[in-house]
């Protein structure tokens, strides 16, 4: 379960501070596929990164199954699978590598690491590619790859930031899978997207973040309901416009 | 501490750089420069010196001058050959290398007593014959001074009065300079080569990593950065060991195969010389790629890294450029100072004054201190967002 209390990130000092996350909470439940939704440069991203560990927030509280990780990233790092926004490979190491060498970096031990191994490139269809380096990999294929890598340690939280940008439909539709597997699984997944579709066909529940708020949390029903609006696309435009109309005033 | 993650890092990059053919070509020529380079300065010279003594000396108007010729012909290795019709156009447009010209009054003017003119051309920038012009010279003065020898016993007087100076000739040859400062550049080649081998796993590992986008997925996992930063230096490193001691290994290769006491060299590099030097100049390899890595942080991309890199091999000269105006060999003080100091070492290694045993202690020392300070930099570069996520 992931817990985000009150999270407040601005980026540059001096006469003009981008506040990029603005008093930011939410929680993710474990069995459940929780939706970031929000237009380019809401501060879905920003979240997620201080979720991940990577960035401190200026104020505001995180906890990863109960763990406080804000100053000890470390501890959170273990219970996490992160897919991130950049998820770059190295041209030169086969899909098999990748996967070995973050299962080591994990600390796996060797019956584990090859177990695993054995899994993920199962349910991620890699088997046919899985000795090959990289570097001649589809789009698709490198997703998959970053994907595997993200889970070798078996985590109970995942958080995906934008996963099926740019994927074709077969790759998509693998992705979905592995989404709906996890949450069969019993574990808290994350993801973000600015894709409807997307969001509406995994999520239990959306949060829809603007301008670096959450501007409104439901499943896909209760956003149509509470703007009265007739699809979520509707809902999420008319979400989003709010916020930005009050910032306006 | 579990510092498994280190190697598990290291193991690694050593796999991925050992992928990377055309970086890979890079290394073997930095290695094989060096030595080649070395080996081809040194046999040019050795084949310049052998050259000089045995000349051929193109004389113009030799019928002018039956006692000169005459007496050239005795000397050791010197064969007389028709000179070319213009001499000077001869030796300017390089088809001879030096002419000898003997003047039409030379006969007349030698059997007076009085110094017979004899031209000599040559062309003082072509550096490949300055050694026969020099032996031809000293022919010509030892000529004068034997037969105005026997001119003053003729007329009952002691040569000797005509020699104000006994000049006695210890003489340091040219060429024996010439491989000498061939030497010198040995220490050069060795801190190139530290520099040069590391450099790909340095720059690929930190600035490849963040123009990849590999950083962020590599950050979450739970190792410690700074152990993420040994990983990555202790493979630059220990390629930069091996690029080292390869470099070193090859020139004495190299050096054992050209006649080095020809050249009266007294420079002598054996198994325990190599020893020696590896142990002087291994602080380099720690060192160098520690500066690499800190300053690869700095750059969004490889290229742009690689730029940087380029500077920095720049420090490799420094050593040279100082040694030209103030000498560093024997002066123990110098030796903690990295680069500068492994260079020093090396020179007395080479000169046959090898550091005592805490030398190499104290160089070490100060080496370590200060690829921990530029770790320590890289890890607190890796710690910020603005490197982590910006590009």
């Amino acid at each position: 379960m992931i817990r985000a209390e009150d999270l407040r990130k601005t980026f540059g000092t001096g006469a003009a501070p981008v506040v990029a996350v603005d008093g930011v909470s939410f929680t993710a439940p474990d069995g459940m596929v929780t939706g970031l939704l929000g237009p380019n440069g809401a501060g879905k991203t920003t979240s997620l990164r201080m979720v991940y560990g990577l960035m401190k927030p200026d104020s505001g509280s995180i906890e990863i199954d109960g763990q406080n990780i804000v100053g000890n990233p470390l501890a959170a790092q273990r219970r996490l699978g992160v897919l991130p926004d950049m998820s770059g490979l190295y041209p030169r190491l086969t899909a098999r590598e990748h996967i070995q060498y973050f299962g080591n970096l994990q600390g796996l031990s060797p019956a584990v690491l090859a177990a695993r191994m054995q899994y993920l490139i199962d349910i991620l269809d890699l088997k046919s590619v899985a000795d090959r380096r990289v570097g001649g990999f589809s789009h698709g294929e490198r997703t998959k790859v970053a994907l595997a890598r993200a889970l070798v340690h078996d985590p109970q939280n995942i958080i995906l930031d934008e996963p099926t940008n740019g994927l074709d439909v077969m790759s998509t539709r693998a992705v979905r899978d592995v989404i709906r597997h996890l949450k069969a699984e019993g574990r808290c997944v994350m993801f973000s997207s600015h894709v409807m579709q997307e969001v509406s066909a995994l999520c239990d529940r959306i949060i829809v973040i603007a301008r670096g708020r959450v501007v409104a949390e439901g499943t896909a029903d209760e956003l149509i309901a509470h703007t009265g609006k007739n699809t979520l696309e509707d809902a999420f435009v008319s979400l989003s416009g709010v916020v930005a109309t009050e910032a306006a005033v | 501490m579990n510092l498994k993650p280190v190697l598990v890092v290291a193991r690694k990059e050593l796999t991925d750089s050992s992928r990377d053919r055309r970086a890979l070509y890079g290394v073997v020529l930095g290695v094989l420069i060096g030595p080649l380079l070395i080996g081809v300065m040194l046999s040019k010279i050795a084949g310049q010196e052998k050259a000089a003594n045995e000349i051929s000396i193109p004389v113009v108007g030799r019928e002018y001058a039956p006692v000169l010729v005459n007496w050239l012909q005795q000397q050791p290795g010197v064969e007389i050959v028709a000179g070319p019709a213009d001499p000077e156009a001869s030796v300017r447009d390089r088809k001879t290398d030096f002419v000898l010209v003997v003047k039409k009054e030379f006969g007349e003017k030698f059997r007076d007593s009085r110094p017979a003119p004899v031209q000599l051309y040559s062309d003082s920038t072509q550096q490949t014959i300055r050694a026969k012009v020099r032996r031809l010279r000293s022919l010509l003065n030892r000529f004068s001074s034997e037969t105005g020898g026997m001119r003053l016993i003729a007329r009952g007087v002691s040569p000797s009065i005509a020699s104000a100076l006994k000049v006695d000739d210890v003489e340091v040859s040219n060429a024996q300079q010439r491989a000498a400062t061939v030497f010198n550049i040995i220490p050069m080649f060795l801190l190139l080569a530290a520099f040069s081998t590391g450099m790909q796993i340095a720059t690929d590992s930190t600035a490849g990593e963040r123009e990849r986008g590999s950083l962020e997925p590599l950050l979450l996992n739970p190792v410690p950065r700074w152990q993420l930063v040994a990983g990555k230096w202790l493979a630059a490193a220990g390629a930069a060991f091996v690029g080292m001691a390869l470099t070193l290994v090859f020139t004495a290769t190299v050096l054992t195969k050209l006649p080095l006491e020809d050249l009266g060299v007294r420079y002598h590099v054996g198994a325990a010389e190599i020893l020696l030097l590896i142990a002087a100049v291994a602080p380099v390899a720690l060192v160098a790629p520690a500066l690499q890595i800190y300053l690869a942080c700095f750059a969004k991309s490889f290229k742009e890294a690689q730029s940087y890199m380029g500077f920095l091999v720049l420090l490799v000269t420094i050593p040279g450029v100082l040694t030209s105006f103030y000498p560093l060999t024997d002066r123990p003080w110098l030796h903690p100072i990295p680069i500068v100091g492994q260079f020093a070492m090396s020179m007395d290694i080479l000169g046959g004054k090898p550091p005592a045993m805490w030398g190499f202690i104290v160089a070490g020392l100060g080496s370590i201190a200060l690829t921990g300070v530029f770790l320590g930099l890289a890890t607190r570069m890796l710690t910020a967002e603005k490197i982590i996520f910006g590009r």
